[in-house]
């Protein structure tokens, strides 16, 4: 009998260990493959990424976080400086034709792709027209090359680019450079090509060395990088771009000293972070503005109309009234914390160059009464509740104001737009949908207004083409690119000619006129554009440009490639991380706890039995 | 899930005891099995058209949202359309909707250029991670808790862990999250930060593979408290009832007149018939739990299958957030087979019927 | 599971169970705060005006810290916290009761057919239940309510679709019970019509069960109600406790270091849940005996 019972006794004890061991293989086991391990003597730039990461394949991806890094693995024949200006990469030097259809640039020898093999201007060539080829490869940088004629390489130093028409803005057309060796064999399935594979064959500042869906993706210095760049070598050994799907995670993740940049907190997160003594919070000039689309009605290519957009927004008046009734600086204080600059012109106010302003005469402030008399004027006369009537169809004006149902700041400007739009007589609905349904919406012309955001790179040639008339759409079952079913004959001129401009500040002139047309026409109301609210970990990392406001209050922008390389470390004596000195612990107790707690249960119950 | 709580493994011990019956009655067992196992079949097949109708009563038209802001030509729409199989007939959708299921194609999640398969198979681990250990947990604390509050009903303890229940279960989940958040991860008034804000690993953390289990363990810990106050609260509720029915039942009373002490009576007599209910009930909850971790792990960033919805949600990722519903679907199916066997595995008199 | 057929005097019976109830603190205490609740949500228009809510009239500071005009703070439009979540209550109480009305009208339904048929259709519906019963709650409830199109009705439907499985069970086995006594088989012996016996005779045995029931179904819609708004599924324009959090959530209270915005919802839904939940289980510790030992 004691045999048997002190065998079981040790049955127990070894279910208790073996569930102890459970418990961790569990961690394990589930928890994936390790990342490599670290050598400890590195320095780690923790950043965090603005968007999703899911590919860093350059043909495909369109998502800013990603392009960040495509940006600093694959090299271009230009890359912007800190001010955004394009300078020399690939090209060392670059030559127009005097009609601003024949570009000629000089490629540097010598350089290396990091598995060794050389970069030639075949690489440059094959790159260049498979775009201009192949449709799934097309899909991030097709617009951009489709006036190109010809990329070819009259030999091993020189590339010559032919347009079908000028194109001025050809240096501004960074498109990331991939080794042919290592793609040809991707082209037939490049669409579905995430190139996640690491560590990732390229060329730049950074090489990809590591990577988890979603999560982060991990950089190693370049230590072959070349010198001589606008962009310099990182002082940093490592760079790790993490992605939280919730600002919170992002902002915890600064304080904790786990990420050392943050860009694209709230404003109750800035006014915060601004009392933390690690940190360093300072803003960033918005690349993009924030707006209501107004549906004049849609229309295809060929003027046949669709869609249900409320007939009475046909009427430039009505629109004007709209403009009229909004207060865009109320929105700028309460819903931005003051954190950014009233919209007026279509391009954001931080691009200097391309900048305008209306003239104090053209300018739309905050005043109903004026939006009231322009309605009265044009004969919208109110019923007995306070509606407006359309005079043509006798019915009271009722419109839809689509919103993103995810985005919060949506939400927020509907609530204010509202009120505003009610005290003008017009009945407004508000209906908050899902990016896909709001884009089926747009794309059919099922819609009066909608919440609508662009942002552009330092060109705005593509942001100003969506409001051509060659963006409308074909037929009605296909879609355009459109927003506002805009066509006018004198913007598509001036489209033109800026395109065929050369002399940049001159060009500046066209897109200025351009952006008074499309001010005057209220078919995309410009709230704002909001500051991006930064945040630097001062103690840990110098160098990086925070910058300051102009006289305007208008703040540099910020240029991810250019400050991953000049972030410099600060060496510290010792870690003040407390979070980790208690929270390692804590997670080996409680791995231990779950275990023992059991393991002493079964001892005592083994005991008792004795 | 036995080793995990000594009851259990007793209850098991007590119940083998009377397995004499012996053999004629596997093939009884067979038919059984198979019964059990065609009604799972029937009841997914049930949840796939429940699946395929919520999924198609949107007049969904992906291409549009797929090419805006985009120059797209006709050729590329139409193969598009071809590819997303728009345009069929809807029975013929249907069945190729089954056979895809059954052959392991969900389909393609365009937000993140992969199958749904791909996706589903690399987040199923992190959520098990989560959902298994605070089960784990769970079952310990809400056991324990419930056969002594079942025992002494009626007395402080049992008046406590009622009130604590009662009120734990009336938290959403998601705030309770937030609010460990705010306290252990941002750090309140004197608590620093004493756990990571989001995520399941940091790629920096160092130490090699014992230093990775350390790092997840610690970004486990909040997710997993949040679950195990909201999860184990049911469980004591379930071990107490099952307690307290066995509570009068006459061979009790045999076993105290044998002169046997209380704490013996409860643990050898009382805990492994209570067990039975509990048990089947827990399994049966397990399956839900793994879509119930949606919100939190929405709330702390873990990259499982209940964050993929919410991603896919957003969008909506129509394809995605179908899969991941045929998963969370599947896991119930499966985990209520698990407790039918069991159920019939530990209980004699179902075995001898 | 069985109710007493308390058919005598129905005065005496409720003067019983009044009685029963008061001797119950939990129960007064859910009692008092829905009571509370209830009172303070139908009352709101009395005390909220129009302009406490509309952002482009308030003039609060934006985000503040709980201060002597503003007890809970304020949100970032500067609209106080207090009347928000006093505000809120409506919403949130109006979808749960809807939601849980519809759920056991559903449940009911299907319960008292499944039972009274028997046969065929009774077991078809029943299939029907298990079937419902093994369907993953929350995934299904996002999938409809993502599929339908944000805001209230689609949560409610959501909501309904997800719970009305528990109520058609419980319901379904009173049915049986029900059907089992004498006066039904002496309806029937009457002549009674299927539809008769079940509106007469059933309904009124069942009615005690689905109002217990239904006490704890809006604690359970509630939480879904929050859940869903959160998860950004409900009207973002309409104050509701859930779209307070999601604001909340969105609009980094969290590390905004603004508490007063994150903790008074969390705390009304909690309390209110509560409330129901007690309220559900006093009366049915006095309707069901053998509840009554358990607790």
């Amino acid at each position: 009998m004691t045999d048997l019972r002190s065998a079981s006794r040790v049955r127990r004890r070894l279910a208790a260990s073996v569930l102890a061991l459970a418990i961790v293989a569990l961690t394990a086991l589930f928890s994936g493959a390790a990342p490599p391990a670290t050598a400890a003597s590195g320095s780690t730039l923790g950043v965090v990424s603005d968007t999703e990461l899911t590919t860093f394949n350059p043909f495909t991806s369109y998502y800013d976080g990603e392009l960040n890094i495509i940006g600093v693995i694959y090299p271009a024949l230009t890359v912007n400086d800190k001010d955004n200006i394009p300078q020399p990469y690939l090209a060392s030097k670059v030559e127009h034709s005097a009609d601003a259809k024949t570009w000629t640039f000089t490629i540097r020898t010598g350089l290396k792709w990091s598995d060794g093999k050389p970069i030639t201007v075949q690489d440059i060539v094959w790159t260049y027209n498979l775009i201009m080829k192949n449709k799934a490869a097309a899909s991030a940088n097709g617009s951009i090359v489709e006036n190109f004629a010809t990329v070819t390489a009259p030999n091993a130093s020189t590339i010559v680019i032919k347009t079908k028409s000028p194109q001025a803005n050809m240096l501004y057309l960074s498109i990331p450079i991939v080794p042919q060796h290592i793609w040809q064999s991707r082209v037939k399935n490049i669409g579905k090509e995430l190139n996640t594979e690491t560590p990732v064959v390229g060329y730049g500042p950074w090489i990809l060395t590591g990577f988890k869906t979603d999560q982060y993706a991990t950089l190693s210095r370049n230590k072959d990088f070349g010198t001589d760049f606008v962009v310099s070598q990182p002082k940093f050994d490592k760079l790790i771009s993490y992605y939280y799907k919730s600002t919170d995670a992002a902002v915890s993740a600064l304080r904790s000293g786990q990420v050392d940049q943050l860009t694209g907190m709230t404003p109750a997160q800035f006014k915060q972070l601004g009392k933390n003594k690690d940190l360093a919070v300072y803003q960033t000039a918005p690349v993009g503005w924030t707006g209501i689309e107004v549906n004049p009605g849609a229309r295809t290519k060929a003027g046949k109309k669709f869609g249900t957009a409320n007939p009475a927004l046909a009427d430039q008046r009505l629109r004007s009234a709209i403009a009229w009734s909004i207060n865009r600086p109320q929105l700028v204080t309460k819903i931005l914390d003051g954190l950014g600059i009233v919209g007026a012109g279509y391009v954001p106010a931080s691009f200097k160059q391309w900048a305008w302003q209306p003239t104090a005469g053209q300018k739309i402030g905050y005043d109903p009464a004026r939006a009231n008399k322009i309605l009265d004027q044009a004969g919208y006369k109110k019923d007995g509740k306070g509606v407006r009537i359309d005079p043509k169809t006798g019915k009271e004006i009722s419109l839809r104001l689509g919103i993103h149902s995810d985005d919060d700041q949506d939400q927020q400007i509907a609530q204010y737009v509202k009120p505003w739009l009610q005290a003008i007589g017009l009945k407004i609905k508000i209906e908050p949908m899902s990016f896909d349904v709001l884009n089926k919406n747009l794309v059919k012309g099922d819609w009066d207004m909608l919440m609508d955001g662009w942002s552009t790179g330092s060109d705005p040639t593509y942001l100003l083409s969506i409001q051509t008339c060659g963006a409308l759409p074909p037929d009605t079952s296909t879609p355009g690119y459109t927003d506002a079913f805009y066509c006018n004959p004198k913007y598509d001129a001036l489209y033109k000619k800026q395109l065929a401009t050369a002399n940049q500040s001159e060009r500046a002139k066209y897109i200025g006129q351009m952006q008074s047309i499309l001010y005057n026409a209220n078919i995309d109301v410009t709230l704002y554009y909001k500051n991006q609210l930064s945040g630097l970990r001062k103690n840990d990392v110098k160098d990086y440009l925070t910058g300051a406001a102009d006289a305007q209050g208008v703040y540099p922008l910020q240029n991810h490639v250019v400050n991953w390389s000049l972030a410099t470390p600060i060496k510290h004596k010792s870690s003040s991380n407390l979070g980790l000195y208690i929270g390692v612990p804590v997670a080996v107790v409680v791995i231990g706890a779950a275990a023992g707690l059991v393991a002493l249960r079964r001892r005592s119950t083994a005991a008792e039995r004795e | 899930m036995s080793a995990v709580d000594p009851v259990t493994v007793e209850a098991a011990g007590e119940v083998t005891s009377s397995d004499r019956r012996g053999r004629e009655e596997r093939s009884d067992f067979g038919t059984y099995l198979i019964g059990k196992i065609v009604s799972a079949a029937v009841s997914f097949l049930f949840t796939l058209i429940i699946g395929f109708t919520i999924f198609s009563i949107m007049p969904s038209d992906p291409v549009s949202a797929l090419t805006r802001g985009r120059p797209t030509s006709a050729a590329q729409i139409a193969e598009l359309k071809k590819q997303l199989g728009i345009g069929k007939p809807v029975w013929q959708r249907f069945f190729e909707f089954v056979h895809r299921t059954l052959t392991g194609d969900l389909g393609y999640s365009y937000q993140y250029h992969a199958t749904v398969s791909s996706l589903i198979g690399s987040r199923i681990w992190p959520t098990l991670l989560l959902t298994g250990s605070s089960t784990v947990i769970s079952i310990v604390i809400g056991l324990w808790l419930g056969i002594r509050s079942g025992w002494r009903h009626g007395s402080l303890l049992d008046r406590l862990s009622s009130g604590v229940s009662l009120t734990l279960w009336s938290v959403p989940t998601f705030w309770l999250g937030l609010i460990l958040l705010v306290v252990f991860s941002v750090g309140f008034g004197p608590i620093p930060s004493i756990f990571p804000a989001g995520g399941m690993s940091s790629p920096d953390f160092g130490g090699g593979a014992a230093g990775h289990v350390v790092d997840v363990a610690r970004h486990l810990v909040l997710p997993c408290l949040t679950l195990v106050l909201v999860v184990f609260a049911q469980y004591v509720t379930i071990m107490r009832s099952s307690i307290i029915d066995e509570l009068g039942s006459p061979y009790l009373l045999t076993a105290r007149a044998k002169g046997l002490r209380d704490d013996d009576v409860r643990r050898k007599h009382a805990v492994p018939n209570a067990l039975l209910p509990t048990v089947t009930i827990i399994f049966l909850q397990i399956g839900g739990l793994v879509g119930g971790a949606i919100t939190v792990e929405t709330v702390y960033s873990w990259p499982g299958l209940g964050y993929l919805t919410y991603n896919a949600l957003r969008i909506p990722d129509l394809q995605l957030l179908e899969g991941t519903f045929i998963i969370f679907s599947a896991s119930i199916i499966v985990m209520n087979l698990l407790a039918d066997l069991l159920y019939r595995f530990l209980d004699p008199r179902v075995r001898a019927t | 599971m069985t109710i007493r057929p308390a058919a005598p005097p129905r005065t005496e019976g409720l003067r019983r169970f009044v009685r029963a109830y008061l001797r119950m603190p939990t129960g007064i205490a859910g009692l008092v705060v829905l009571i509370a609740f209830v009172g303070l949500a139908l009352s709101a228009p009395l005390f909220i005006g129009a302009n406490d809510l509309d952002v482009t009239k308030v003039n609060g500071p934006t985000l503040a810290a709980p201060s002597a005009h503003y007890p809970l703070g304020t949100d970032q439009p500067g609209r106080s916290v207090l009347l928000l979540v006093i505000w809120g209550s409506r919403t949130s109480l109006a979808i749960g009761v809807v939601a849980t009305v519809l759920t056991m009208v559903v449940g009911a339904t299907i319960g008292m057919v499944a039972g009274h048929y028997g046969g065929l259709i009774g077991r078809g519906l029943m299939h029907l239940t298990d079937w419902f019963i093994a369907l993953p709650g929350l995934p299904l409830a996002i999938s409809l309510a993502a599929v339908l199109g944000q805001g209230a009705t689609s949560i409610t439907i959501a909501i309904a679709v997800t719970s009305w499985t528990g109520t058609a069970r419980l319901v379904r086995a009173q049915t049986l019970a029900v059907e089992a006594r004498p006066f039904v088989e002496r309806a029937r012996a009457l002549g009674a019509r299927n539809i008769q016996i079940m509106l007469r005779q059933v309904l009124p045995n069942v009615m005690p069960l689905i109002l217990v029931s239904s006490t704890l179904t809006v604690a359970g819609a509630i939480l879904s109600e929050t859940t869903l708004t959160f998860l950004g599924l409900g009207d973002p324009t309409d104050v509701s406790w859930g779209s307070m959090l999601n604001q909340a959530f969105n609009q980094g209270a969290v590390t905004g270091g603004a508490w007063w915005y994150l903790i008074p919802p969390g705390v009304a839904i909690v309390i209110v849940v509560l409330g129901f939940t007690l309220t559900g289980r006093a009366v049915e510790t006095i309707l069901n005996p053998r509840m009554a030992r358990k607790s």
